[in-house]
């Protein structure tokens, strides 16, 4: 039996997970799990701190890359194939409807996670330094999220595909000097048509997750690197908070505490050579407040998985993903509504284009990558952040307001029709 | 807690497998396969053995698709409707009754959504049948099937559809083009006609517009022609065919009907005069054809065209080698031909038959069918490269006059004949004139001489 | 264990049978020929498209010889004299059975299934290959 324990240790190179130091090495000797710390702060666990959205998001994008890479196998990207491949996916191959539900669900909670995500890092003010850059690739992120999405609605080619495309290209066309250009480059024509659904669909399977993998994986680096997930520390017993020093802190503040090596602590050498403590030093009291990620925040992740799986699961089963009539370039529905995470935007459009087009979107945009520059207020604390706390409500209050509008309050023509008036088509 | 948390995890993975064969059990079960299974239970009954029996009921359940790139569709109807090529489903229940009356139209070669509508690409019955939400074209009712005749064949008469050709009649003598276009001619006033077959209404309501356009279409200018049931049936009937949309040029040939007028069409073509006569006008070399199709079945007559020495063995009729339907559309002809028609054919021929017309167009018919034009040309240029012959290429026999008789002609046919070199050190070339005498009849090759006789260019002509 | 064994089987197994296409776009395996008065007797019909040899026997019936040859695919030839098939390909040569007679083709010629459907027309069957000896008598 001595060559089974032979080849397993071959494989798996730790001590045995009894043992703190195999709990350790579970970390940092495994290539797929080494992104965590070995150890975490209880309070990260804590569900009612960030709801565990990032993780929440990322696990939506695993379920979108497998259903994806599978719907794949049935799907050809030129017209009218592609409708036809959506009608067989839904008739003629095996859990073919499960499967585009799959992805079409998780694809609306990704842009909804993505978004909640965002709302939860402001409201906790992880924005703040050191963590301003990895709040902007989190920007980036949350743009090539509504790529993917956008370009993803074409594909089924059909009248919804097709005219909520048209609409979104053409507001974007409204961009000043570059506009026309760019819309005929990424529609590949002056229309869409053929060109436009190949280009969308290179960018959907190969570009826009290409970029979204190399960002999420700064964007993960940044997170251990600028000191894990940050933690409500006004919480914390007083005298605890001036013994803990962060990276770039000031130099006024007390000295580095030199704190005696835990014999329990392994320090990584990088960490002894720069001089400087790449975490939050943790006195041996705090000791207590860290706890192995194995199995502590393993099993929540776990958890968080597989609630994701199964929600997704649960949704597909039940609801179908819409899917109307080939698209027919020569008949616009009317009204022609964009995907409903631009809704705000067409609203906004639909009272003045250069403005509520180009420019409004435009400055949201740079002013959310810009709070972590703007925003000097050094404290994390709600109490002493009311300003920005009610500012980027409002931000958040309006787009859904706007959302809501363009989705249900607005009808025929883009007249205003609440949704408990009924319309009569009118027979042509 | 962290207790809590694992079991939360394991009931978790257990659900997401629950959900998975949830998600298998019905991708397993669509509603198609009881269907199969009950029709294999009808096919096993007809078996005469146990054997047979639970070979048929063991037949694995499948999708049947038709896949129709010339009408750009896909047809998985017979999915469910497996006895529609089954004369013994006369009478089975549901889906399985047999569908008589396919003619040429069997659904490997035609699907079914092109003549019923309906949405071929669907596996459950609602969708296929087509009543859903962003399905534009349902199945067609009952009553108005027929009319997808005309989405074909939109010249003549389509036989079993007479309200197609009274539907066309109509809207020419009733003044419809007055106020509608239909293929760029007619009036603005009310919407172009002519794709009117496309654009997706129910049969029901054109055919109540007709009778009342003011009901259906409040404030149109369309006036109540107080037409009939039958008169506003038969113009929906041809509204409903007005489209040029999925057709293949293969399917839309007016000539897929045997019709009287093609018939005649070959008649000429073939010069069938230069033999025959109708009530006496024409040639006497064979039987005159007047009244043939009430002396002889149309399979007789059908045969004979295949196969002319079946009959009257030593017949100097060539073999033409045409297909089905043509042959139909001769006898069709044939059947209404008289000796008027006859006159006109001559007429348009533009010299008076001789004997030597018979025999020339015998020699013509042989010249083609056994491949000397292969060599010699169509049109008897000659042409193809014979590399070390004299010229260089197979000769021309435009001008075979000026160097031989016709005897010697006759008998180079007859024997064959190597090509001479050009250089007698060089290979030989590598075409020759075969000899034909055991394949030719002695008439067969006189009959080429005289047709080759005929095409002669003199010198002088050059 | 057995759960996360079994749960991992039937995804596997799951992913596999999403992979297998339920319907196929090529030309189909099962068609009909047409009639059998359509057929000669003598020396076999060639079907292009389906790539099939006909026979009509008049003491035993039809059969059909696939006309793909067993090496390498190529089309082959049938000659009546010896009525043996050849390939222009790599010079295999089968017998009147499909049998191998010289040449690189590792298998005999496959004869497939035909059946008189209950119109009257005959059905030919290449996902079921029949013995050589097999015959449908009409």
């Amino acid at each position: 039996m001595k060559w089974i324990r032979e080849i397993w240790q071959s494989i798996v190179r730790r001590d045995p997970l009894s043992t703190d130091k195999g709990k350790s090495e579970l970390v940092f000797l495994n290539v797929w799990l080494h992104i965590h710390p070995a150890k975490v702060k209880k309070e990260n666990l804590r569900f009612k701190y960030s709801f565990y959205l990032g993780f929440i998001t990322f696990f939506l994008f695993l379920i979108l890359l497998t259903t994806g890479i599978a719907l794949m196998c049935y799907y050809r990207p030129y017209p009218p194939a592609a409708y036809q491949d959506m009608k067989d996916l839904q008739f003629a191959v095996f859990m073919g409807s499960f499967l585009r539900n799959m992805h079409r669900w998780a694809a609306h909670a990704m842009v909804v996670c993505v978004f909640l995500h965002m709302c939860r890092v402001f409201y906790t003010g992880s924005y703040k330094k050191p963590r301003q850059f990895n709040w902007v690739v989190g920007v980036m992120l949350l743009l090539l999220t509504l790529g993917l999405s956008f370009t993803g609605y074409l594909l089924p080619w059909d009248q919804l595909a097709y005219w909520a495309i048209t609409v979104g290209t053409n507001i974007g066309s409204y961009a000043p000097l570059v506009g026309g250009q760019l819309r005929e480059l990424l529609l590949g024509g002056h229309a869409v048509g053929e060109a436009a659904l190949l280009r969308f669909y290179v960018l959907h399977v190969a570009v826009l997750p290409s970029l979204v993998i190399l960002l999420t994986i700064v964007h993960f680096w940044r997170v251990r690197k600028d000191g894990g997930l940050s933690r409500p520390i006004w919480k914390l017993k007083p005298q605890k908070t001036e013994a803990l020093v962060t990276i770039g802190a000031p130099a006024a503040v007390a000295p580095l505490q030199v704190t005696a090596a835990s014999k329990d602590k392994t320090y990584g050498l990088m960490e002894v050579v720069t001089g400087k403590p790449i975490f939050e030093t943790v006195t041996p009291e705090e000791e207590k407040d860290t706890v192995f990620s194995y199995p502590y925040a393993f099993v929540r992740e776990a958890v968080a998985l597989m609630a994701t799986v199964t929600s997704i699961m649960a949704i597909s089963l039940f609801f179908n993903a819409p899917l109307e009539e080939m698209a027919n370039p020569a008949v616009t529905p009317n009204p022609a509504k964009a995907p409903w995470y631009f809704l705000g935007l067409q609203e906004l459009v639909s009272h003045s284009a250069l403005l509520g087009g180009v420019v409004v979107p435009a400055l949201m945009v740079v002013a959310l990558i810009l709070i972590p520059y703007i925003d000097r207020n050094p404290s994390r604390r709600p109490r002493e952040r009311k300003w920005a706390i009610w500012l980027f409500t409002f931000f958040v209050v309006a787009n859904i307001i706007l959302i809501i509008v363009g989705t249900f309050f607005r009808g025929p023509g883009w007249a205003w029709v609440p949704p408990w008036v009924h319309v009569v088509a009118r027979p042509e | 807690m962290e207790r809590k948390l694992q079991q939360l995890f394991f009931a978790l993975s257990l659900l997401a497998l629950v959900l998975i064969l949830v998600a298998e059990w019905q991708a397993s079960t669509p509603s198609w396969k009881p269907y199969q299974r009950k029709f294999l239970q009808l096919e096993a009954q007809e078996e005469p053995n146990a054997v047979s029996k639970a070979a048929v009921l063991a037949t694995p359940l499948a999708i049947n698709q038709v896949v129709l790139p010339g009408l750009q569709r896909v047809d998985r109807c017979t999915t469910c409707h497996l006895g529609v090529e089954d004369p013994t489903m006369k009478n089975a229940p549901g889906p399985f009754h047999y569908h008589a009356g396919l003619g040429p139209h069997v659904p490997s070669k035609f699907g079914c959504t092109i003549c019923h509508g309906g949405q071929g690409l669907a596996t459950d019955m609602k969708d296929a049948h087509g009543n859903v939400a962003f399905w534009q074209t349902p199945l067609l009712p009952a009553d108005y099937v027929r009319a997808s005749c005309g989405r074909c064949h939109k010249e003549g008469d389509v036989p079993g559809v007479p309200e197609l050709t009274e539907g066309r009649h109509l809207f020419e003598t009733e003044g419809c083009h007055g106020c509608h276009k239909l293929n760029g001619v007619g009036g603005s006033i009310g919407p172009d006609l002519t794709e009117e077959g496309a654009n997706h209404r129910s049969p029901e309501w054109l055919e109540r517009h007709f009778l009342a356009p003011n009901a259906v279409s409040p404030g149109s200018a369309m006036p109540n022609f107080h037409f009939t049931r039958e008169q506003a049936r038969a113009l929906t009937y041809y509204m409903l065919s007005l489209t040029s949309g999925d057709m293949g040029s293969y399917y839309s040939s007016e000539r897929l009907i045997p019709s009287p007028e093609y018939g005649r069409q070959l008649f000429v073509e073939k010069d069938c005069i230069v033999c025959h006569a109708i009530g006496g006008v024409g040639a006497k070399v064979g039987p005159d054809l007047l009244g043939v199709t009430k002396r002889h079945s149309d399979e007789w007559l059908d045969e004979q065209l295949v196969n002319p020495e079946l009959v009257y063995p030593g017949s100097s009729m060539p073999k033409y080698d045409l297909e089905s339907n043509a042959r139909k559309a001769l006898v069709a002809f044939l059947a209404s031909a008289t000796p008027k028609d006859a006159q006109d054919i001559l007429a348009s021929k533009g010299h008076a038959l001789t004997p030597e017309d018979a025999a020339i167009e015998a020699g013509k018919q042989d010249f083609a069918r056994f491949g000397c034009a292969g060599c010699h040309g169509t049109e008897l240029q000659g042409g193809v490269a014979n590399p070390n012959a004299q010229g260089e290429q197979v000769p021309s026999l435009l001008h075979v006059s000026d160097d031989y008789t016709k005897e010697e002609v006759i008998g180079i046919i007859r024997d064959g004949r190597v090509s001479p070199m050009d250089n007698p050190k060089g290979s030989a070339p590598p075409l020759y004139m075969p000899s034909w005498k055991n394949v030719l009849s002695n008439e067969d090759i006189n009959h080429i001489a005289d047709f080759l006789w005929s095409k002669q260019q003199k010198k002088e002509s050059w | 264990m057995a759960a996360l064994c079994s749960a991992v089987g039937v995804s596997l197994g799951a992913v596999v049978r999403f992979l297998v296409p339920s319907v196929f776009y090529g030309p189909p395996q099962s068609f009909k020929i047409g009639n059998p008065g359509d057929f000669p007797y003598g020396p076999p019909t060639f079907l292009a498209d389906e790539k099939i040899f006909v026979f009509r026997d008049r003491e035993r019936g039809f059969a059909v010889a696939s006309a793909v040859c067993t090496h390498l695919g190529c089309t082959v030839a049938y000659f009546q004299n010896d009525r043996d098939f050849h390939c222009p390909c790599h010079g295999s040569v089968f017998s009147p059975t499909g049998a191998v007679l010289h040449g690189p083709a590792p298998r005999p010629l496959n004869w497939f299934e035909i059946t008189l459907t209950r119109d009257g027309q005959l059905r030919v069957d290449k996902d079921k290959t029949v013995p050589p000896t097999y015959r449908l008598m009409v």
